[in-house]
């Protein structure tokens, strides 16, 4: 398990960032915020607005074409491949579209970064059995994602982006097939990494999740971004007191 | 729960091209390279032969016809004591009737009467293969003081065979390194296809942060399994053809022309032949990963 983070410079750091594929028009306006450790952030805006963009250059998937930005402290032009890869197996991705290996089953799937990251096989067993009962999926930990429903893909999705305690997680439209009881309950498994130190990010349409939880929201509109609302709400205030309480 | 490979190579066509080219190519090698093996122990044998005897004609009959029996005798002791006043000569014995019998039974049968046949007489000479004779020298004074004496280093024919034998291991190595070529870029091939279908598990995996290491070696050691495999089963495809093809050069020729039994070190080294192509495959495999990975995420 890793420790909290103590990192006292932006888990991201985005300075005059715009995008662009390849000669398209830029989907990505001269993008400007900071990600402090341990904050909680909703990414709203509507489909198209650049959300999948957004989160795509904090998981170092793309580069900007303009502006610089930073993660954990570093350029990320300036990152070698190695330094890239350590800096990948300290984020946590679940993709819109899920992307579970068809030929690997729930278990597997969950592992797999653990596998990556050099796990022993006897943590593994124990960590992504937990995890995966935690989310209701004990009973289907042999089964292939051809074999489970939408939501159950999700939450496969979910478990394999949080196994490995990342310091950043990034997530898109995590809640999207499951019903607002299991979305709320994988909210607050975020919750609790977050409250562990991970730096979350959380792209949704749900405006139920979002005024429940109230976390402040990076607003993207027409490629620009503003950010919405504080962090003045009780989830955030005990998950900076746990934050606190870590770096002491 | 057992580990599935991350990369589902299970789904790949080059499951079973990999093994049944290995195949091939490891079969065809085994079997050019025991060819020039074989060609190799020959020519040392046929080289020591050369170098270990000569054989001196006295004729007994001039080109006349007519018999020179007082002459022969002088003419032997003569050429005798040239050979062993000779550096590098060990000894010299004229060979005895019974032994020219036995020499020519095979032609003549073993009841003839030689010594009615124009026959000449044979010296045969043992010489240091350490410090061979200077053989330009010894045929001038043979030639000086026996003039009917012929020197038969049996270095003519055995010359061209010689030569046959070495441009044939030349040819096999040309071919090997073909070979080796051919395997390397069909390897290359095949994994860079390989790549290509599941390049969405890699980039996801990439992602996920492996580095080029991980993906790398999950190719490489499948190659190298692959291989493994195919070049094993070729290598023991060869097996029965080698031991057949061993069978009739024995059959055909006399054991002295072809040396067809393989040392310990020339088993060892068509032995090696499988595991070599599991290497090169593992290596080649291993960079064309890299490579791409470099080139493309």
């Amino acid at each position: 398990m890793k420790e909290t983070s103590k990192l006292s410079s932006p888990i991201a750091e985005f300075n005059g960032v715009s995008f662009r594929y390849e000669t398209g028009p830029d989907v990505l306006k001269d993008i400007q915020f900071q990600l402090q450790p341990g904050s909680f952030h909703f990414m709203t805006g509507e489909s198209g607005a650049g959300k999948t963009s957004l989160l795509s250059l904090m998981y170092l998937d793309n580069l900007p074409t303009k502006g610089r930005v930073r993660l954990f402290g570093q350029a990320v032009d300036t990152l070698s491949r190695k330094e890239k890869a350590r800096f990948r197996r300290q984020i946590g991705v679940v993709f819109q579209d899920f992307r579970l290996l068809s030929h690997l089953n729930a278990f597997d799937n969950v592992a797999l970064p653990l596998r990556i990251a050099g796990t022993k096989e006897s943590e593994i067993r124990r960590h992504v059995s937990e995890l995966l009962a935690w989310v209701g999926l004990e009973k289907q930990l042999r089964a292939y994602p051809a074999e489970l429903s939408g939501g159950e893909q999700q939450r496969v999705a979910i478990a394999r982006a949080v196994i490995n305690r990342p310091q950043l997680l990034l997530a898109d439209e995590p809640t999207g097939n499951v019903d607002d009881t299991m979305a709320k309950r994988l909210l607050y498994l975020f919750l609790e990494l977050n409250k562990l130190g991970t730096t979350v990010v959380i792209a949704t349409h749900n405006q139920n999740l979002i005024k429940y939880f109230g976390f402040p929201r990076l607003h993207l509109s027409k490629g620009h971004l503003e950010l919405l609302g504080t962090s003045n709400n009780k989830y955030v205030d005990l998950a900076t007191k746990l934050l606190n309480r870590g770096e002491q | 729960m057992t580990k599935k490979s991350d990369i589902p190579f299970s789904d790949d066509a080059s499951k079973y091209f990999v093994p049944w080219m290995s195949m091939l190519m490891v079969f065809i090698a085994t079997l050019i390279l025991s060819g020039a093996l074989v060609a190799y122990s020959s020519i040392q044998t046929w080289t020591r032969n050369i170098s270990g005897s000569l054989t001196i004609q006295i004729p007994t009959f001039d080109l006349n016809g007519k018999d020179r029996q007082e002459a022969v005798k002088t003419d032997i002791e003569t050429a005798v004591t040239i050979l062993v006043t000779t550096r590098g000569v060990l000894g010299a014995s004229v060979l005895s009737d019974e032994q020219m019998n036995s020499l020519m039974a095979p032609w003549v049968g073993e009841n003839t009467d030689i010594s009615r046949l124009p026959l000449p007489k044979l010296i045969d000479v043992s010489v240091d293969t350490n410090n061979p004779p200077d053989l330009t020298q010894l045929k001038a004074d043979l030639t000086e003081q026996v003039p009917s004496a012929v020197l038969d280093s049996h270095r003519l024919w055995l010359e061209n065979l010689i030569q046959l034998a070495t441009g044939m291991i030349k040819l096999v190595s040309v071919i090997l390194v073909l070979l080796i070529l051919s395997t390397a870029f069909t390897i290359i091939y095949a994994t860079r296809t390989s790549l290509l279908v599941h390049q969405p598990v890699i980039a996801l995996i990439h992602m996920m942060g492996a580095n080029d290491f991980y993906i790398s070696i999950q190719y490489a050691i499948r190659s190298f399994k692959q291989t493994l495999l195919g070049s094993v089963i070729g290598f023991i495809a060869t097996l029965p053809i080698m031991s057949g093809f061993s069978y009739f050069l024995n059959e055909v020729t006399e054991d002295f022309v072809f040396n067809t039994a393989l040392t310990y070190e020339q088993w060892l080294i068509l032995l090696s032949v499988p595991v070599i192509a599991a290497v090169l495959s593992f290596l080649t495999t291993f960079k064309t990963v890299s490579l791409y990975l470099k080139r493309f995420l």
